[in-house]
């Protein structure tokens, strides 16, 4: 049989100011994942770099280690590899005052 | 009962996975979510031009969760059966919903059998008993008749098991039959909205009180039976029955607005959860499966 493979939308058209993440997503059975952030509209001021967290139980969170830059353009898209997330997974970014960003985060799992 | 009647319950009984149901001759899906989503995927609202339009109710869905029902205190709980169940997740926000969708198109408008096994429970984020931290938890067929059955109604049989409200445990099924005024999308006119699951307008079922099973601690769950009967030819519910209950639907009705020009045939089955609290609210199911006689 073929592997499992599932590209879900965790954020859509979600304006991220401040703190911000995408919605836990369990994703135990997959053995290995890209998260793709697209900026849907331009955005706005200095953007700092999106970690990816993982967690246990979906609401006690830890910084993975993996960091990468978040769109700098309408349509632009960024992304990370992923393997070892364990189960719950989500990005985030702790945005400065005056930015902003419209993301579309997807989320592409393989067993 | 035939022979073939019996032929067929003797072969449905002496396999484990089908021998929990009790579908009509023809199973159109056994969805069973150890072999990955089924088909399930998110409900997303119709838009034009720019994401922007879509209404609120549809921008806060996101996509359910193979999931194998993880706790803090006890680690996963798994399905029925197998390790994995399809989770339906609402946001940390009191009102929340969220909805998982599949699919289809009927090839005879005949009866049509929905069985699942499904259970709920808020995240645990706090070690109380949170029974009214739910909502609801429900499910809907989207439907349309065929192209040339002549005039007739999108008709949307909707149920819900409404929990609890504002902190109050509530425990009865409802339905509804009223949606939102429908909006035109975008100026190519080709697209409308509507939002059907609105709080608004849900209707008691007469006699749908009903006590579940909600065990002990925040993370425990118990599996719940339910069986839904619809005929596609009449467009009417003939029977829902939830663990060991078989409720009347006499008084039952669906939401009916007139036919779209694109939707004919359609066979849509969504389930959804809805958080009471700014907590978020999972429903769980596992497995679903839809029959029908043709």
């Amino acid at each position: 049989m073929l592997p499992e493979n599932l590209t879900a939308v965790v954020a859509r058209n979600e304006s991220w100011t401040g703190t911000s993440a995408s919605e836990p997503y369990e994703a135990g059975w997959a053995k290995e994942a890209i998260v793709f952030v697209r900026a849907l509209k331009q955005p706005k001021g200095s953007l700092p770099k999106a970690r990816i967290e993982i967690s246990a139980d979906g609401m006690h969170w830890c910084a993975e280690g993996s960091e990468f830059a978040l769109p700098a353009a309408k349509d632009a898209v960024t992304f990370q590899r992923l393997a070892h997330f364990g189960n719950f997974v989500r990005v985030a970014a702790t945005l400065p005052e005056g930015a902003e960003i419209t993301v579309l985060v997807t989320l592409h799992l393989k067993a | 009962m035939t022979q073939l009647d019996d032929m067929r319950r003797a072969i449905r009984e002496a396999d484990p996975q089908l021998s929990r149901f009790d579908p009509l001759p023809r199973i159109i899906c056994l969805d069973d979510f150890d072999r990955g989503m089924c088909g399930w995927t998110q409900l997303v609202g119709n838009y034009e031009d720019s994401l922007d339009a879509m209404l609120p109710g549809y921008a806060q869905h996101s996509q359910a969760m193979l999931s194998t029902l993880p706790n803090w205190d006890f680690g996963s709980h798994g399905g029925v059966d197998g390790s994995y169940a399809l989770k339906i997740a609402t946001r940390p926000k009191k009102g929340a919903q969220n909805v998982a969708i599949k699919r289809l198109t009927f090839r005879k408008p005949g009866p049509i059998r929905l069985e699942a096994y499904f259970t709920f429970k808020p995240e645990a984020t706090d070690l109380q008993l949170s029974e009214t931290d739910i909502r609801s938890f429900g499910f809907l067929y989207d439907l349309q008749i065929g192209d040339s059955s002549g005039p007739g109604d999108r008709v949307m049989p909707h149920l819900r098991f409404l929990n609890a409200q504002d902190g109050k445990h509530l425990q009865k099924w409802q339905f509804k039959r009223k949606t939102t005024p429908i909006k035109p999308i975008g100026n190519a006119g080709k697209t409308i909205t509507h939002y059907h699951l609105a709080p608004d307008d849900w209707e008691d079922l007469p006699g749908g009180e009903q006590r579940l099973c909600y065990n002990e601690i925040p993370t425990k769950v118990n599996w719940h039976y339910l069986r839904f009967d619809f005929d596609l030819g009449s467009m009417q519910a003939t029977r829902f029955q939830v663990n060991d209950r078989v409720f009347a639907m006499d008084g039952f009705d669906c939401i009916r607005i007139p036919a779209m020009k694109n939707l004919w045939c359609m066979l849509n089955l969504c389930f959804f959860a809805e958080t009471d609290t700014d907590k978020r609210a999972f429903a769980y199911l596992d497995s679903v499966c839809l029959s029908g006689e043709f």
